[in-house]
């Protein structure tokens, strides 16, 4: 009876889940408190120093540690402690190849990563050593979600909850795994790839809340933001950041064609979460169609924008827009990264940051999302002369005009279909995270200092078909792109420090109290002394990196950890303005590294 | 051995009257006259009676040589992120100037050369390298010998040439049916669920 029972137990997990075979099957092992993860001890997150247990670290989005036995003085003998291979290479649907772009959790030296096709694996990092414990393997759909993922084969990660490891799939599923055994506890579609919906990024765990974004604003989507109960399974709110007829910001569309519910607005890039005033900060993608500004004149909200929700809700609280009417694909989506800061007379500045994909950095006030400070944080900047001191929009923004033109010279339109913007599309800086560091009030940001040519396509509501692109254009790239790691001092609102790099900056930053971790799409991991952003350790992984490095420590020793293998949209739409990258195999490691 | 005709010998005899569009005729002759002579046998066996299809081959270099990457499985195409890549399923080209296109690129564009040593070894609409100079086409990620371009061309002409808008069962010929990816077609769907884009409304 008991074998029986065993056996049984042992199928339901097989087909579940890859229970490694050096582990054996000692049955699940009972969770014991200590490893629940509640909203306390992620609000707690950073007393936790040795854990890295949300995505961006903490629910501020700081990507700073303060672990600092590996630092300045020794980090030059930081070593390869151990390696893992992983899946999820295959191809599917329009790609040729996963990739990896995901931070890993880590949990009283328990690690889970995920692989492009949204694998979650559970490694054990105890002994200075990594085994894998279990994979999950979710199926996800390749050719169904691979069709319509505009910019890669990506999953960036899991977010834990309770005895849950929580993750998403490209093909929209929300799934919550068993953390002991590795079997699927429950799933819930949350995404629709039938309408090109697609999920990228790692959910954000508030309260008893699993936060999705959403990608596919070059599929003609309309764009939201969804909360889940982790305890129900049932959908809490999903607030659309394209607004329907008679919402605020629906008269921001000004056309006739209804583009208001295809405008675009995704929302694939992880957000934030401030818990004194229970708001969720999320980042909103480019309108569609991307390239042809005059199909939907008006300033297109909450493309563009941070958006402040009530996390108990999902109702917006606040907006603020970057790029009124973008004609550039200028999104941004990327994260929010709350900080305070010591403002005039004695009073403390709550800032949101944002690093956009349109060159520009901006502060802006979290309470009232009013405008703080701007100032461009790439070498160059041509589709503006600069930001309004006051609005902090760009000051060629005309409220009255219902087709921005900006800097018409520059400006891609209908009738100036091929033209060369700096920042290139890609930005500026994508959804590579930046890292701040709280002592120094230094804030980095993986910056891609590119320009691109782009060439507009007049759209037509014919053109807007289920799972085709929905663009108005393309890019192409005659010139050759290059990146930098560039801090900026919070407390000015100047750039403190640039360090350049031969090719753009595709993985983002790590913070810790004298060091800065980043990588480069050529292989190499490299350490920056915090102050002076001067090199100070550098390793090649001999793969690309395309993903953020993380700290955790385990058994009482630090280690710096960060995945390798270079997907995305890079090697397939870019690779033309970084031609050496060309040699760069498709990969899918684990690279973790210890003094 | 099957106790079947063998395919390629069938095909053979065809070849040699064969020339640009009309090989396209006899491909899909080949093609129901295989099916009819394969379906006989397997029916006694007791298997599902599957069509082999001559042109797999196309559709498997069509697969693997990643067409579909810009072109779609569809064959149309269209604008988006890797600029515009032309309608395969509206072009005018004939057999032999698709696996002229397939083996030489197109210059100036994004469409990659499948051939090794295109523009070298091999001229290519009388042009070397030089002569192509910035609108010398991209080497693409897989080359394809003569025969694996001759199936491809096979294949746009008899599956995806001249063909309206795609369907379920093209989706699914495609794809087979283990994937999601075709059920938008399943039924009429609108252009994306959450709206109505008004096709006829004013511009």
């Amino acid at each position: 009876m008991k074998r029986f029972k065993k056996h049984r137990l042992l199928m339901r997990t097989s087909m579940l889940a890859t229970v490694v075979a050096a582990v054996g099957f000692a049955g699940p092992l009972p969770a014991r408190a200590a490893d629940e993860v509640t909203h306390d001890r992620l609000l707690n997150a950073d007393k936790e120093p040795g854990n890295w247990l949300l995505h961006h670290k903490n629910f501020s989005a700081t990507r700073f540690s303060s672990l600092k036995d590996i630092n300045k003085d020794n980090v030059k003998n930081l070593k390869v402690a151990w390696t893992m291979q992983l899946g999820g290479v295959e191809g599917g649907g329009i790609w040729t190849h996963g990739g990896l772009e995901g931070t890993p959790i880590v949990e009283n030296g328990f690690m889970y990563v995920t692989d492009g096709w949204g694998s979650v694996y559970k490694i054990d990092a105890h002994g200075g050593q990594g085994t894998l414990l279990w994979k999950m393997d979710p199926k996800t759909d390749h050719d169904w979600a691979g069709a319509v993922a505009c910019c890669g084969v990506d999953n960036r990660g899991v977010a834990l909850w309770g005895n849950l490891v929580i993750s998403h799939t490209l093909d929209g599923r929300l799934i919550a795994t068993n953390k002991d055994n590795g079997q699927v506890a429950w799933q819930r579609p949350v995404a629709n790839p039938d309408k090109g919906e697609v999920i990228t990024g790692a959910p954000l765990i508030v309260k008893n809340m699993a936060i999705t974004g959403v990608a596919g604003a070059e599929y003609g989507i309309r764009g939201w933001v969804a909360a889940t109960d982790l305890a129900t399974q049932k959908e809490v709110w999903r607030t659309f950041t394209i607004p329907g007829k008679g919402e605020p910001g629906n008269d921001t569309w000004k056309d006739d064609k209804n583009a208001a519910a295809s405008g675009g607005g995704s929302t694939w890039v992880t957000g934030s979460y401030d818990p004194a005033t229970d708001t969720i900060i999320w980042g909103v993608g480019n309108p569609g169609p991307d390239w042809d500004n005059q199909y939907r004149p008006g300033d297109n909200l909450y493309t563009d924008s941070s958006l402040a929700l009530d996390a108990s809700t999902g109702k917006i609280k606040w907006h603020y827009q970057h790029t009124p009417n973008d004609p550039y694909d200028y999104d941004s989506v990327a994260e929010n990264v709350l900080v305070d800061v010591p403002g005039p007379s004695g009073t403390t500045l709550k800032l949101a940051l944002e690093a956009d994909r349109n060159g520009f950095a901006y502060a802006i006030d979290r309470t009232t999302g009013k405008f703080v400070w701007g100032l461009p944080f790439v070498k160059k900047v041509t589709w503006t002369k600069g930001l309004d001191p006051e609005s902090g929009k760009p000051i060629e923004y005309d409220p009255s005009k219902q087709v921005q033109r900006y800097n018409a010279s520059v400006t891609p339109h209908r009738d100036n279909k091929v033209a060369d913007i700096c920042p290139g599309n890609m930005g500026g800086k994508n959804w590579p995270p930046t890292a701040y560091n709280p002592d120094l009030k230094l804030w980095y940001i993986p910056v891609i200092e590119s320009c691109n040519r782009i060439t507009v396509e007049e759209s037509v509501p014919d053109k807007l078909k289920a799972r085709e692109f929905w663009t108005g254009g393309g890019p192409s790239q005659p010139f050759k792109i290059t990146g930098s790691v560039t801090a900026i001092d919070v407390t000015t609102g100047k750039v403190a420090g640039k360090l350049e790099t031969p090719y753009p900056n595709l993985g983002g930053i790590l913070a810790t109290p004298d060091l800065v971790f980043s990588g480069q799409p050529s292989g190499e991991v490299m350490a920056l002394d915090a102050k002076t952003l001067e090199k100070r350790w550098e390793f090649n992984t001999g793969g690309g990196v395309n993903a953020p490095p993380m700290t955790f420590s385990v058994d009482g020793k630090q280690y710096i950890a960060i995945l390798v293998g270079l997907g995305g949209a890079w090697d397939k739409w870019f690779i033309d303005a970084t031609p050496e990258l060309k040699r760069i195999q498709p990969g899918s490691m684990l690279y973790v590294f210890a003094l | 051995m099957g106790p079947w005709p063998d395919p390629p010998a069938l095909l053979k005899q065809e070849k040699p009257m064969t020339k640009g569009i009309l090989s396209s005729v006899a491909v899909l002759i080949a093609a129901s006259v295989v099916a009819a002579a394969l379906s006989a046998p397997r029916a006694a066996f007791g298997q599902s009676a599957t069509t082999s299809d001559p042109t797999d081959a196309g559709k498997a270099v069509f697969k693997r040589a990643n067409c579909f990457g810009c072109h779609k499985w569809h064959g149309n195409g269209g604008g988006g992120y890797g600029g515009d890549a032309l309608s395969l399923r509206k072009t005018e080209l004939t057999r032999e100037q698709i696996a002229e296109t397939v083996g030489c690129g197109r210059p100036g564009t994004g469409m990659p050369f499948f051939t090794r040593g295109a523009y070298d070894t091999v001229k290519c609409y009388d042009m070397n390298r030089q002569d192509a100079g910035s609108q010398m086409p991209l080497e693409a990620n897989t080359f394809l010998r003569p025969n694996d371009i001759e199936a491809v061309a096979d294949y746009v002409i008899v599956h995806i040439k001249g063909k309206g808008e795609p369907n379920y069962v093209d989706c699914v010929s495609f794809f087979g049916d283990t994937s999601r990816v075709c059920d938008i077609y399943k039924t009429q769907v609108e252009p994306t669920a959450n709206s109505t884009p008004s096709a006829g409304k004013a511009q």
